[in-house]
């Protein structure tokens, strides 16, 4: 499963056509839920295919079906030689720092408790869901919904078109 | 099944680091984009590991909320960041980065 969700990944990075890539993240999403759900999360698990790969993932490939970005015309030259570009080595050598520094932290880390057995319900009972989710953290949950208000808004306001001489 | 909880923080990190290096290689901007969401995900599953930390229900089910709310946000920049998407294209008829470049100095 995380081979799948690295796959994934690189796929989305390496593909030429970006069809492709929403492919290889819907693969990335996929591999990502069902670790979730192994790992005993499953409202995320659930929450991470309908949103992500259900909403997210669609939203883009409209927009690639309606800006036609998907045709396969010749590669632009700067991306063919994308991997030898002077500033591509500084990008690579950006990644591969940050990841080198974080496994460095994580195998240094105290020997980490296992995560537990999973019980079957999974580790999120409604009980203590809902108790996190409208009691102790009810102020970010509302401040998520005005967000999403604030997000439709904002996407409709952007993406109309002026008409001249419209009312 | 355990899942030991280095591994998928370092799932996490590799995740990241692939979301960075292809938000700073690509030109496309869809694939930037989907960089972004990556690094995101990366971070839900960081959230997920360390939430999985706890002794009890109550604890470990923060871990989760975080990332649901990560999850939310996610979602709301990936709207706006289409339709900023859309503006441009509709400005310049390319969605190549490097043709963004009016703010250059």
């Amino acid at each position: 499963m995380a081979a799948g969700a690295v796959a994934g990944a690189l796929g989305v990075v390496l593909s030429r056509n970006p069809i492709a890539s929403v492919l290889a993240l819907l693969l990335c999403f996929f591999a990502l839920a069902t670790i979730y759900l192994v790992a005993g999360f499953q409202l995320l698990a659930a929450a991470q295919i309908l949103v992500y790969a259900g909403a997210v993932l669609v939203l883009f490939l409209f927009v690639i079906m309606l800006l036609n970005l998907g045709h396969m015309g010749p590669l632009p030259k700067l991306d063919r030689e994308m991997f030898v570009h002077r500033r591509s080595a500084l990008a690579i050598g950006v990644a591969t720092a940050i990841f080198a520094a974080s496994a460095i932290a994580i195998t240094a880390l105290p020997e980490p408790k296992p995560v537990s057995a999973v019980p079957e319900h999974g580790f999120d009972t409604p009980v203590s869901l809902a108790q996190s989710l409208f009691g102790t953290y009810a102020l970010p949950f509302e401040g998520t919904s005005l967000l999403l208000l604030a997000t439709a808004v904002a996407v409709v306001v952007l993406a109309k078109r002026t008409r001249k001489g419209a009312a | 099944m355990t899942v030991p909880s280095s591994h998928l923080l370092l799932l996490a990190a590799a995740l990241f680091a692939i979301g960075i290096g292809g938000f700073l290689l690509r030109r496309n901007v869809i694939v930037v984009l989907m960089s972004i969401e990556l690094m995101l995900a990366a971070v839900n599953v960081n959230l997920v590991a360390f939430g999985a930390f706890h002794n009890n229900d109550a604890g470990r089910v923060i871990g989760q909320v975080f990332a649901l709310f990560v999850l939310t946000i996610a979602a709301a920049e990936v709207g706006v960041g289409l339709a900023i998407v859309l503006l441009i294209y509709r400005n310049m008829h390319s969605a190549d980065l490097d043709d963004v470049d009016s703010l250059k100095g």
